[in-house]
């Protein structure tokens, strides 16, 4: 509920605010939505499957964010920066797949 | 002394020590060694109602952040450079300078395709041009075109002695020509290369018209050169006025208009050479 009022939230304030993000944010801006969907998807999953813990939840939202975001700034550094971008966002996409796929298995068993 | 006392506790021990370590080397547990988590004493999750309202409003915190960061990115515009990385910015250029280069090469093509039209199109205006010049010129020889100019106009009475004869009148003609005459016209004749006098019954004819005193010729040329052929002492002036006593009058007007013209002759046997 929280989880969805937020999203209501966030969505309507950028859109109507439109801000200015900085521009050494901005190539690590959609690593860090994706990575925070990915965590948020897995919350839904264990919340379906009866496991879901606000803490592990926010933990979790942080960690895969910084994660991604800190494994991107290192490939940049390094040179890989586009590649190691790609590998995150493939291992971050097979992750929300099979969250999918298993919150579809629980709505569709019930 | 440990050897000598307890050999066969020492035995055992080794043995029971080499079966531990097989239980514990075994490989097939189906899973990596499991570091158990220490379990929380205070039952976390189930605390008290600030903390849930703390962690509740975490959620919603950070939810609102990735629908932040999502919405932002959505009017993000992708073409902005700055956040292009260094690889995509090479082919950016890469590409823009091959276009250039397709568009610089095709700009130097039709910039000579039109430069070649344009050197057609003066080679064509110039024949035009010179094919006009050629007109006028043979039309204002062959008489087939009316002139006008600077000149003089040349009018001789009925001579008083007796009547003025061809010869005399081609002799003024020819002076005519020789002081550089360009269009001349005899009474209503116009005077061209194969024009002739002749006397004839009562008076003379040229190219088959008679022609009746007073006669005017018309030249157009240089007025001063012309005036003076016809004046010059001992001249065709001088001969007209002296011999036939005929009354020559040379006048030089502004403008002398050529109205006479001629059809242009068409020649049987002779044909350009190519």
């Amino acid at each position: 509920m929280a989880a969805v009022l937020g999203l209501i939230i966030g969505v309507v304030v950028g859109i109507f605010i439109r801000p200015d993000i900085p521009i050494v944010l901005q190539p690590y801006l959609p690593i860090m939505v994706v990575a925070a969907l990915d965590a948020l998807l897995g919350a839904a999953r264990s919340f379906f499957e009866r496991s879901f813990s606000d803490r592990v939840f926010v933990i979790s939202f942080i960690s895969n964010v910084l994660t991604a975001t800190l494994l991107v700034l290192l490939g940049n550094q390094l040179g890989v920066g586009s590649q190691l971008q790609t590998a995150v966002i493939v291992v971050l996409g097979i992750r929300i797949f099979s969250n999918v796929s298993s919150i579809r298995r629980f709505i569709f068993q019930s | 002394m440990i050897f000598n006392q307890e050999p066969h506790d020492l035995l055992s021990t080794m043995h029971k020590q080499h079966a531990h370590d097989k239980e514990n080397d075994r490989m097939e547990t189906g899973s990596f060694p499991v570091v158990r988590r220490r379990r929380r004493d205070g039952g976390g999750s189930d605390g008290s109602a600030r903390t849930r309202f703390v962690t509740g409003l975490l959620i919603t915190l950070l939810c609102a952040m990735l629908g932040f960061g999502y919405a932002i990115q959505l009017n993000n515009p992708t073409s902005s450079y700055e956040a292009m990385s260094e690889d995509e910015l090479t082919r950016l250029i890469s590409e823009t300078s091959t276009q250039v280069q397709n568009l610089e090469q095709r700009k130097s093509e039709l910039t000579s395709q039109l430069n070649a039209l344009k050197a057609a199109a003066d080679k064509q205006q110039e024949a035009a041009r010179i094919a006009k010049e050629n007109e006028e010129t043979s039309g204002l020889l062959s008489g087939r075109l009316p002139a006008r100019g600077q000149g003089v106009v040349i009018s001789i009475s009925q001579g008083q002695k007796t009547p003025v004869d061809a010869a005399t009148l081609f002799q003024l003609i020819e002076e005519l020509r020789n002081a550089g005459v360009e269009v001349m016209a005899l009474n209503s004749v116009r005077v061209v290369t194969s024009t002739y006098v002749v006397d004839i019954k009562g008076g003379l004819q040229a190219d088959g018209v008679a022609l009746k005193p007073p006669y005017t010729v018309k030249a157009i040329g240089d007025p001063q050169n012309l005036q003076n052929a016809v004046n010059i002492a001992g001249g065709v002036g001088s001969r007209l006025k002296v011999k036939f006593g005929s009354n020559v009058r040379v006048s030089t007007p502004d403008t002398v208009i050529i109205n006479e013209i001629r059809a242009p002759r068409t020649y049987t046997y002779a044909k350009t050479v190519e």
